[in-house]
């Protein structure tokens, strides 16, 4: 396998999608199969898809927007990223997307995906499935039961939902030479394909346990049969008008966190709005009857989680060479890093080399596999994960 | 049947007994579990007593929690905005060229800053209108809306620039009418207006604002957009002083191309003048040179008696004759040497020379002049300033002339001393006298054509007025100069120089 990447920050779309491309292909001598693509809002445009096509031919593309890029050479909050991939012939891939998916089809979608992702792999092998989505399509965690639905419950999804905080309320996902919103898109992977992954966010529980004596979907009604919003309003000792004004604190660094017997960390869940009657609407599901904490994150405690999920990305290898590594970080840690944002970004290229290449986005929401056994591998929908897979052959 | 029932209230008493002590048991173990209970209810409530505290400590952790994060987060976005703030600074600093100014602020900046749109207007006295200079966020015609709107209430924005004052949608909370008006027509939420004030031209405001619900703006932010503007009004002052010194540059290196043109015009046309002039003399000369032959020489044949005696009085008047002929000739010759050395007409044939030598021979020619006024005449000539590369009969010429000169204007029993010193490339020779001096108002005009100096012996002794102005000529064919000192009364130093030989 070869992987190169390529970054430009060219106000011109045109040249932006040749100078990343001719970077990438530097190190590549092979065919090249696939090309992943991440960008910042201003170069989501068919001329950087069309452009890349173009360049390299019949060439899978798949990819999507986002608030922040990452790379190796840094992050950027205006660019453009290209991962360009030479997979040998041992290593099967496919790419499929699903659009114009609305909130009751989510789950729909999912199965689709799942579908269209199988279609050729019957015989094969299959190792690995990555999945983008439209960060605001509401309750992402449908989409992954519907992906699991097809693609089984156990098999190892990687996936992201694409962010945008700069306030024009749009994300895309590419496919091909097409710029899609409200759809997910995916990549299978199957073969003698190597990976490791790190899933970690850092958040310590705190305060008592407590309980979500109601709740269904993405929305918390009570918590010890009292309205949710209760448990923010005692430990902040505000009222709700405060609470909603001061929601963007909140979310990110006091989240919901579900407790899973036999894992090592809560399962995080960031609020997103805050109903009249004291109901929490949250980014992800919250099963009823679940045992939930408040959560408290710092700095420090963000970056030893970055060094903990790179820990477990070299466990995952066990040895094995890496030829790339993707990393779908959560916008929240961003913004709760500040001035630090990069080190995340270090931590991996201390660890796995300056020189690999390196690839991400930030997100809204992570999509991995739970360690404990009793979850069998299962893919759930994150919030505040750093999210680190290293592939190789 | 009597066994029989003893059996049986023997075995109902040891039941009875039985039942007893399992009664008993059962109370003892019930008891003990019951104080096991209470003791694990004693437990449980000391335990949800410590949960409930620890609880109670988890709050204040997370109010404080709170309190340092958000501290942090304005610590970190002031040192971010101050950050943009100098990258901002020194990109606008780095060109003079008031149009490159805004060209060099861009959209990133104004993100670090927390702001995604970004407007600055100038305010066009000639055309009475706002010009827009910066447009970031907003589309072209967005941005010709706002300035129609801006023209349309130009008297607020205009007092803001008369009056330096910056505005925000936090300090607008007394004048919600405005704050209405500034977010509608720029479709924010928030924003902040500050002035441009450079001392010269066009003033303006600039513009920043979020359209975010979310970002909140403060004192903080108002100084940064004030000292940024502020920045922008000096950037585009330096830059149109530039352009005002450059421009100012310009013209006067123009003037001075046309004067220096014209100058050179006027010298042109003065070597014409002159050339034609010293062709003039040239050629006046010549013509006069022939009819003052004929009239010496038939002066002079009649003076011999070929042609017949002639009276004394016709003699005395033919000598005269001769003599204003001769003064003639001698004006002629010398107006035709300066003529001829001006025109580069006269080759200096230059040799090594003594100057002991030419003096010794200039001294030997006027020696009866100087003996009859019994003047004493010297000269101090050292080795090491004796020898000069010079064309010897014009230097003679030279010596002549001023030795005449020293001699004519010295009384009786003066001094005349000829002294020579030896500078870095020249001999500097001087010929001192104790004569009647020259005034200072003549020292400079005595070296032009026939210039006479108004004195009592200038009245009485004749004189073409040319001598000193061929000897200026071939000291200067020579390379060197010629000045003099004098003292009205004391004398005079006519001091030359001379080069010397290679």
């Amino acid at each position: 396998m070869q992987a190169g990447i390529g970054i430009s920050t060219a106000k011109d779309l045109h040249q932006a999608a040749k100078e990343a491309v001719e970077q990438a292909r530097i190190k590549i001598s092979k065919n090249i199969n696939l090309a992943i693509v991440f960008s910042s809002i201003e170069f989501a445009h068919p001329v950087i898809l069309k452009t890349i096509s173009r360049l390299l031919g019949s060439v899978n593309i798949i990819g999507c927007s986002s608030s922040v890029i990452i790379s190796n050479q840094g992050i950027l909050k205006h660019g453009l990223a290209i991962m360009l991939l030479s997979l040998p012939q041992d290593i099967h891939f496919n790419t499929a997307y699903v659009k114009d998916i609305n909130a009751s089809s989510i789950t729909n979608a999912g199965e689709e995906l799942g579908e269209k992702l199988l279609y050729g792999f019957k015989n094969i092998r299959r190792d690995l499935g990555i999945m983008l989505c439209d960060g605001l399509i509401p309750e992402g965690s449908r989409l992954i039961y519907g992906v699991q639905e097809r693609l089984g419950k156990s098999f190892p999804l990687v996936g992201a939902s694409t962010s945008n905080i700069t306030g024009s309320n749009k994300t895309y996902l590419y496919f091909n030479e097409s710029v899609l919103n409200d759809a997910t898109c995916g990549i299978i992977w199957g073969g003698k394909l190597n990976f490791g992954l790190g899933v970690k966010h850092g958040w310590k529980a705190l305060g008592k346990v407590r309980t979500a004596t109601k709740s269904q979907g993405n929305t918390i009604y009570e918590i010890d049969n009292a309205p949710a919003a209760k448990l923010y309003e005692e430990y902040l000792d505000c009222d709700l008008s405060k609470l909603r004004k001061e929601l963007k604190y909140i979310s990110i660094f006091y989240p919901i966190g579900i407790y899973l017997t036999g894992e090592e960390e809560y399962l995080l869940r960031n609020i997103i709005s805050i109903t009249d009657d004291g109901s929490l609407h949250l980014q992800g599901n919250v099963p009823q009857g679940s045992l939930i904490r408040l959560m408290i994150g710092t700095k420090e405690s963000c970056l030893n989680a970055t060094r903990q999920a790179v820990d477990e990305v070299k466990n995952g290898l066990r040895g094995h060479q890496y030829n790339f590594i993707l990393v779908f970080d959560s916008i929240s840690r961003y913004i709760l890093l500040g001035r630090q944002a990069n080190q995340e970004l270090e931590i991996i290229k201390e660890n796995f080399g300056q020189d690999v290449p390196i690839v991400g986005l930030y997100t809204y929401g992570e999509q991995a596999p739970l360690r404990a056994i009793n979850y069998q591998g299962r893919a759930y929908f994150h919030n505040q994960t750093i999210t680190i897979l290293a592939i190789g052959t | 049947m009597l066994i029989t029932n003893e059996l049986v209230s023997q075995l109902i008493n040891i039941m009875g007994l039985l039942s007893m002590v399992t009664i008993v048991s059962l109370a003892l173990i019930l008891t003990s579990k019951m104080e096991r209970l209470k003791q694990l209810q004693f437990e449980a409530e000391k335990l949800k007593k410590s949960l409930e505290e620890m609880d109670e400590q988890a709050k204040l952790i997370v109010r404080t929690d709170m309190e340092l994060n958000k501290t942090q987060e304005e610590l970190d976005k002031k040192i971010t905005g101050l950050y943009a703030l100098q990258r901002l600074s020194r990109a606008v600093s780095t060109t003079l060229e008031e149009n490159q100014i805004f060209k060099m602020i861009e959209a990133p900046y104004f993100e670090d800053l927390g702001f995604e749109k970004a407007c600055a207007f100038l305010w066009n006295d000639k055309e009475k209108k706002f010009i827009d200079h910066i447009n970031i966020g907003y589309l072209k015609d967005e941005t010709e809306t706002i300035k129609r709107l801006l023209d349309s209430e130009r008297d607020i924005y205009s007092d803001l620039i008369k009056n330096a004052r910056t505005i925000s949608s936090i300090s607008l909370i007394k004048d919600l009418d405005l704050k209405e008006k500034i977010t509608e027509i720029f479709q924010v939420n928030s924003f902040v207006i500050s002035p441009i004030l450079p001392k010269e031209g066009d003033k303006g405001l600039f513009f920043v604002g979020t359209e975010s619900v979310d970002t909140t703006i403060d004192e903080g932010d108002e100084e940064l957009i004030t000292i940024l503007s502020n920045q922008l009004g000096q950037a585009l002052e330096n830059a149109r002083l530039f352009e005002k010194t450059w421009r100012a540059h310009q013209e006067l290196e123009q003037k001075v191309d046309e004067r220096t043109r014209e100058l050179t015009s006027a010298v042109d046309e003065i070597k014409k003048v002159s050339k034609r002039k010293s062709d003039f003399i040239s050629a006046v000369s010549h013509e006069l040179r022939t009819p003052l032959t004929s009239i010496k020489g038939y002066a002079s044949i009649l003076l011999t008696g070929k042609l017949g005696d002639i009276p004394q009085d016709v003699r005395e008047r033919l000598d005269k004759i001769n003599r204003h002929s001769d003064e003639l000739v001698h004006l002629v010759n010398d107006l035709l040497d300066i003529s001829r050395i001006e025109s580069g007409g006269v080759t200096m044939k230059r040799e090594t020379q003594e100057l002991r030598y030419i003096v010794g021979y200039a001294f030997d020619l006027l020696s009866g002049q100087i003996k009859e006024k019994q003047l004493h005449f010297s000269f101090d000539i050292p080795d090491n300033a004796n020898s000069v590369f010079v064309d010897h009969s014009q230097i003679e010429r030279v010596f002549i002339n001023l030795i005449s000169n020293a001699i004519k204007f010295t009384p009786a029993q003066g001094t005349i001393i000829i002294r020579s010193y030896k500078m870095d490339k020249e001999i500097q020779v001087d010929i001192v006298d104790t004569g009647c001096g020259i005034p200072e108002k003549d020292r400079e005009t005595i070296f032009e054509e026939f210039y006479r100096v108004d004195n009592t012996i200038n009245e009485t002794v004749k004189g073409t007025g040319l001598g000193l102005t061929l000897v200026k000529r071939i000291i200067e064919a020579h390379n060197g100069k010629i000045w003099v000192k004098s003292k009205e009364g004391s004398g005079s130093t006519f001091s030359f120089t001379l080069p010397q030989p290679v």
